[in-house]
């Protein structure tokens, strides 16, 4: 796992701004204006996150569950990047393993998933990029790795990649919008919802705007085999942001990058309270088609959506198919005083 | 494990490779060269004679005997495993950066390799279509257990297995093979079995699937097929197989995942079945290792009392990967020899 984070997780400095500024020989960056601002022909503005002060509980729920909400909230790996004639190529290696999750003190789920986490890295690109994902597979099944967006057919991923060997996806990232990956093997449902997925951003040529950008996948758990889930998460861990809000600055702009990868389910909506947000259909548009407190997502759907809170204090972010929401889908925004 | 720790490493790691995983200057000059190199090499970039720059070695996909010309070339006992275990590989040169060979050895052996695939020839192909052929065997002969002790529910996914994941793998070469399609009847019978699972003509489907299969394997003269070098390398590639599902069966000290311990069942009897077919020439020419084999394939089937699992594992995890990398290196001085 993330060694190097767990470890400021240990010294107690767990404030996500400082994370960013430990890990500097990372790829994975705490929030995409670091990287972005550069080109931008825009002066930068300061994007504020306020620090996280994980809570002992939380913190031992991280270590013991396997599981790392904290981390798929706001991390992007953007790749190891080199030119190539020109162009930007993003190298991204994955690899499909397994691996047991404590869901709870009394569930242990034995996850397929990927580089050891659920959700996998949320991997990022520029629309245009060279993308090339370096896949082994060391989980027994054969698994593959099918990406949205547009590519070949050679790289669509639905050839399955037998156990101990490994393989190459590469295309060019387009078209700018959410996307997401998984494994795509037969049964799909299962092998998805044992962990094999992940978001795949793909920037605008030109940057959105600058805001505190959230990741947050939905998924369920069939623990039991029965082709029905029994426990819900947001970003792998359930219940988590309900003991562990999430911290976010008030007055300041906040975009949600939100996928609905729950199986067995056909849909579920995503719900924020004492607010309004703007969507932005799988994030393929510069300017919002519409705004509500609550989205219909069918499994795979995916949007951004953005929004500004007013008031300080806590609020909840679920589901409205509220048995969802009770089984472990749920959080909390924690918007703090700017 | 420790290799798998470097994969990780590196892809938390990547912007500046030299800082987290290269840091010789002999590495970082290897890295850099990548980047202007295409990553496909012509023929007739071959600097060394000697080597045939037709034939390749995909270092991503090749089976660990492939991998041997490597290790023979560069004279490094055990590098087919390190090779496998540092997959994936985005260009050929990352076997420097993942430290797998230094930068001196990747001199000599980079005209061997390749990441491009790579059409299977010879001996290669064939240990991969009787592996892949052997994991369909092994999913039906524990799909028919489980269905002659009426547990048609759970001999479902292994009837599914083969077509889902593996039929598609090794569709190419049946045709090269001139070996009739089967695809349907596999797909006739997983019907059956799921809308019908009472129905008498489920045996009589489900030799005609089984006896396709056996067709297929006979593409493939029995001369040849019971030569211990062929034989070993393909039942050590479904053992790996077996090793690693059984670990994806168990969590914490119990079965949790009861397909994923059926798989490995299933795999580990036929793994016995092909070996007996070449028991009398290893006892003749290769005692020593024979004694071995019988012995660790009995402890290994030891771990599966019945089709149902047990609620506790026979044999941990580690034992079992102990039993079959042992095999893996008595096998392994039988190819040197032949
Ligand atoms: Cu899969």
């Amino acid at each position: 796992m993330d060694r190097q984070r767990r470890k400021i997780l240990e010294l107690g400095l767990g404030g996500m701004g400082l994370i960013g500024g430990a890990i500097a020989c990372s790829p994975i960056i705490s929030n995409r204006n670091s990287e972005q601002d550069k080109s931008s022909s825009n002066p930068p503005k300061k994007i504020a996150i306020p620090p996280m002060n994980l809570s002992a509980v939380s913190q031992e729920r991280i270590k013991t569950s396997g599981l790392d909400p904290i981390a798929t909230l706001r991390e992007f790996d953007y790749g190891k990047v080199t030119q190539e004639n020109g162009r930007t190529v993003r190298e991204f290696q994955l690899t499909a393993q397994s691996k047991t999750v404590k869901l709870d003190a009394a569930t242990d789920f034995i996850t397929w998933n990927v580089n050891d986490r659920v959700p996998g890295p949320t991997l990022r690109a520029t629309e245009g990029d060279r993308v090339r994902i370096a896949f082994a597979n060391r989980g027994g099944h054969s698994h593959s790795l099918h990406f949205h967006g547009e590519h070949p057919s050679e790289m669509d991923g639905v050839k399955p990649i037998r156990n101990g060997a490994a393989t190459i996806y590469e295309f060019d990232a387009m078209p700018y919008g959410v996307h997401l990956y998984h494994c795509h093997i037969e049964p799909v449902a299962r092998h998805i919802s044992k962990g094999l997925y992940g978001m795949f951003i793909i920037d605008p040529p030109t940057p959105r705007p600058p805001a505190d950008e959230i990741v947050l996948i939905m998924a369920g758990y069939d623990t039991n085999g029965d082709g029905r889930n029994e426990m819900y998460a947001f970003n792998g861990l359930p219940h988590f942001y309900m003991q562990q809000p999430i911290a976010v600055q008030q007055n300041q702009l906040l975009r949600l990058y939100v996928l609905n990868m729950i199986e067995y389910d056909p849909v579920a909506t995503f719900h924020i309270h004492a607010n309004m947000f703007q969507v932005y259909r799988t994030g393929r548009s510069m300017s919002s088609n519409e705004e509500s407190d609550v989205i219909t997502m069918g499994t795979a759907e995916r949007h951004i959506l953005e929004l500004t809170y007013r008031f300080t204090g806590k609020y909840m972010f679920h589901p409205h198919q509220d048995t969802i929401a009770d089984a472990g889908c749920m959080g909390l925004f924690d918007v703090v005083a700017s | 494990m420790l290799s798998l720790v470097g994969a990780i490493a590196i892809s938390a790691c990547t912007n500046e490779p030299k800082v987290s995983t290269a840091p010789t200057t002999s590495v970082t000059s290897a890295t850099t060269e990548s980047k202007t190199e295409s990553k496909t090499e012509t023929p007739k970039d071959s600097k060394m004679a000697g080597h045939n720059s037709k034939v390749k070695i995909n270092i991503n996909e090749a089976i660990l005997s492939s991998l041997d010309k490597i290790e023979a070339e560069l004279g490094i006992a055990g590098l087919s495993n390190k090779i496998q275990a540092a997959r994936p590989y985005a260009k050929v040169e990352d076997l420097v950066s993942k430290k797998v060979v230094t930068a001196e050895q990747f001199e000599k052996i980079k005209d061997m390799v390749s990441i491009e695939t790579i059409v299977l020839t010879g001996e290669a192909k064939d240990v991969d279509y009787l592996t892949k052929l052997g994991l369909m065997k092994g999913h039906m002969i524990v799909a028919k257990e489980l269905l002659d002790l009426q547990k048609p529910d759970q001999a479902f996914p292994h009837i599914e297995h083969p077509v889902e994941e593996i039929y598609a793998d090794v569709e190419a070469q049946l045709k090269e093979r001139n070996v009739k399609e089967f695809k349907q009847s596999l797909m006739d019978l997983q019907q059956l079995v799921k809308s019908k699972p009472t129905d008498p003509s489920i045996t009589a489907k489900y030799q005609e699937a089984m006896s396709s299969i056996d067709t297929a394997i006979a593409a493939i003269p029995e001369a040849q097929r019971q030569s211990p070098k062929l034989a070993l390398q393909v039942i050590n590639a479904i053992l790996d197989t077996a090793g690693t599902e059984y670990m994806a069966a168990i969590a914490n000290d119990k079965i949790k995942e009861i397909i994923e311990y059926q798989d490995s069942r299933g795999f580990t009897i036929y793994v016995e079945q092909l070996y007996k077919s070449i028991a009398t020439t290893m006892e003749k020419d290769h005692p020593d290792t024979h004694k071995q084999f019988i012995a660790s394939l009995e402890k290994l089937k030891s771990a599966y009392p019945s089709p149902l699992a047990p609620e506790k594992p026979v044999l941990s995890v580690a034992e079992m990967s102990t039993l079959i990398k042992a095999n893996e290196q008595a096998a392994t001085k039988v190819y040197a020899k032949s």
